[in-house]
């Protein structure tokens, strides 16, 4: 069952843009995809969702998005129960889904223009994020003209584009080489923190997760559930430096030490 | 191309017209040969006519007697109309089927036993239900062409593209923005190409319609030059057959690249250029 219940949680809903209490989905009545989820996340904090396949991650930020409902528990974006999509909360998929007979513009403009007619505003918007994914030379070129990286990132100016301020990213830069990610994930760091975005990015690299975070979900399977939240103190802007220092490798044994727990 | 070459005619062109002049030097050899044997008697020249004499038919249908305009006419009619019709039922039922999860279950089990079924041998009771003429043959070319549309579209459906619908649904479209600005465009290359397939076949149907169950068209034409051995006309009634049938193909071909331009590098540059302009005047 879906409670509708907002101060039943007993959390202060005024300084969190999303609020889990217990929020737990089952698929088919059987499969437990996620079980009693309960966190808090802030605005503008950058959270890495981290665990093994099957664990519920993608299931998470779905129900964020308003594409599935939980089963049961309490699930708030902005003070609101989710429900449906919604316009100030975005998602970005693994694969770039972009459309193959839209150029690049196109593509990012699609957000809009599911909503209203595009004007030359708009037009201008997209043009600069298009600039400031890096694809300036681009704008004109079709999907299949770009490489598997420049296609994620048309995708992120087409997330940036819907204006949402809540960044759901689910493995954005996941199906893409080491160099080109470890590129990609700085990018990130770099527009999420000048447009001041709330972001929940999920991967299956420990690193990954904590360089990136201000908090870092642990989340383990059989049933999928939030095993641990890890606080990452870092100062930012951070450095891929950072990786080697002994404090972060530190952190890093900590998270793998829930997975162990978790394993026993 | 290199900066060296004569004006008008570098390396490349070279090429290319040596290889025009080598097939056309073939293709002079052997109707070379040809008009020998049967002006030898070698050849049975009332079966196989000289192509001197098929050119001169081809003079004589169409301009002397001018009796081949009629007959291709309502060949021409007669696929294009069943193309289109055939075509539209397909995709329309397709786009039914597509949508609702009911009517595809009840359309599946007909939809089997129809595929199973030989299209042509439904011609002999279209006859008889619909009689000689012009009604009998455009059922037959519809039938013929409304499969291949049918289970493409069908298949561009069902096998759309799920994170695509997903990011759609997460930028809250609606289902017909979904259905028209997702689905359609990412069926379309399946669509058109089980169109292609109609249209390969919608020839062909209507010839064979003309051969059972008609009084007119070139199939009949065809029949009858046949029949009482004016072979070099029924050459030429051939031929025009298959120059029609280039056409077709030609058409469907620039229909395609133009439709599904991101498929096609030239005309994905044109539409590029083209949309460039656009959003630049916007
Ligand atoms: N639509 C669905 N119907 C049935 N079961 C589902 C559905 N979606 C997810 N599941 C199940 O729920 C569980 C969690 O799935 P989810 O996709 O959230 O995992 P994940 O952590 O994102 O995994 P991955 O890292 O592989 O993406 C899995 O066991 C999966 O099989
Ligand atoms: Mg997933």
């Amino acid at each position: 069952m879906y409670h509708e219940t907002r101060a039943a949680d007993g959390a202060d809903p005024g300084g969190a843009v999303i609020l889990g209490h217990g929020v737990s989905k089952l698929f088919g009545g059987t499969v437990v995809a996620l079980e009693g989820a309960t966190f808090t996340v802030k605005p503008r904090q950058f959270i890495s969702l981290v665990g093994p396949s099957g664990c519920g991650k993608s299931t998470l930020l779905r129900m964020i998005a308003g594409l599935i409902e939980p089963s049961s528990g309490s699930l708030h974006v902005h003070g609101d129960p989710v429900g449906k999509p919604r316009r100030d909360v975005g998602m970005m998929f693994q694969r770039p889904t972009l459309m193959a007979w839209r150029t690049v513009l196109e593509n990012v403009l699609l957000p809009t223009e599911l909503v209203r007619k595009v004007t030359a505003a708009d037009r201008d918007h997209a043009l600069e994020l298009i600039e400031l994914v890096g694809l300036k030379d681009f704008a004109y070129a079709f999907p299949s003209q770009l490489s598997g990286g420049m296609q994620q990132r048309a995708s992120l100016a087409r997330l940036l584009q819907t204006g949402a301020d809540v960044l759901l990213l689910d493995e954005p830069f996941g199906a893409l080489d080491e160099f080109t990610r470890e590129r990609l994930n700085l990018e990130l760091l770099r527009i999420v923190a000048q447009f001041g975005r709330t972001t929940l990015f999920v991967t299956h690299n420990i690193q990954e997760a904590i360089f990136l975070a201000d908090e870092v979900f642990v989340m383990t399977p059989r049933p999928g559930r939030i095993a641990g939240i890890v606080e990452v103190p870092f100062e930012r802007p951070r450095d891929i430096s950072l990786m080697q220092t002994v404090p972060f490798n530190e952190m890093v044994a900590e998270v793998r030490g829930i997975f162990d727990r978790d394993n026993k | 191309m290199s900066d060296e070459s004569i004006p008008g005619l570098s390396a490349e062109d070279g090429l290319t017209w040596r290889r025009v002049f080598n097939h056309l030097a073939i293709l002079v050899a052997f109707l070379t040969v040809w008009e020998m044997l049967t002006v030898t008697g070698i050849a049975d020249e009332l079966l196989y006519p000289r192509p001197t004499l098929i050119i001169y038919s081809f003079y004589s249908l169409f301009i002397d007697q001018g009796i081949v305009w009629r007959h291709l006419w309502i060949t021409m009619a007669t696929v294009l109309s069943g193309f289109v019709v055939g075509t539209i039922l397909g995709i329309s039922l397709a786009v039914v089927a597509g949508l609702s999860e009911t009517a595809r279950r009840y359309m599946k089990p007909y939809i089997i036993v129809l595929e199973a079924t030989p299209r042509i041998a439904i011609g002999p009771l279209m006859l008889a239900w619909l009689g000689f003429g012009f009604e009998a043959k455009l059922a037959i070319v519809t039938l013929v062409c409304f499969f291949a549309p049918f289970i493409n579209t069908l298949t561009g459906f069902l096998s759309a593209d799920e994170d695509q619908i997903e990011l759609m649904r997460s930028l809250g479209a609606s289902k017909w923005q979904i259905l028209t600005k997702a689905m359609v465009p990412d069926a379309m290359p399946l669509i058109m190409a089980g169109i292609r397939l109609a249209m390969a076949s919608a020839l062909g149907g209507a010839l064979v319609a003309e051969f059972i169950s008609s009084n007119e068209g070139m199939g009949v034409l065809l029949n009858n030059l046949a029949a009482v051995l004016q072979m070099s006309a029924a050459f030429a009634a051939l031929l025009t057959l298959t120059v029609l049938g280039f056409f077709l193909y030609r058409i469907m071909e620039s229909l395609e690249s133009w439709i599904i331009f991101w498929h096609h590098d030239d005309s994905m540059r044109r539409v590029a250029r083209k949309r460039q302009t656009y959003w630049s005047k916007l």
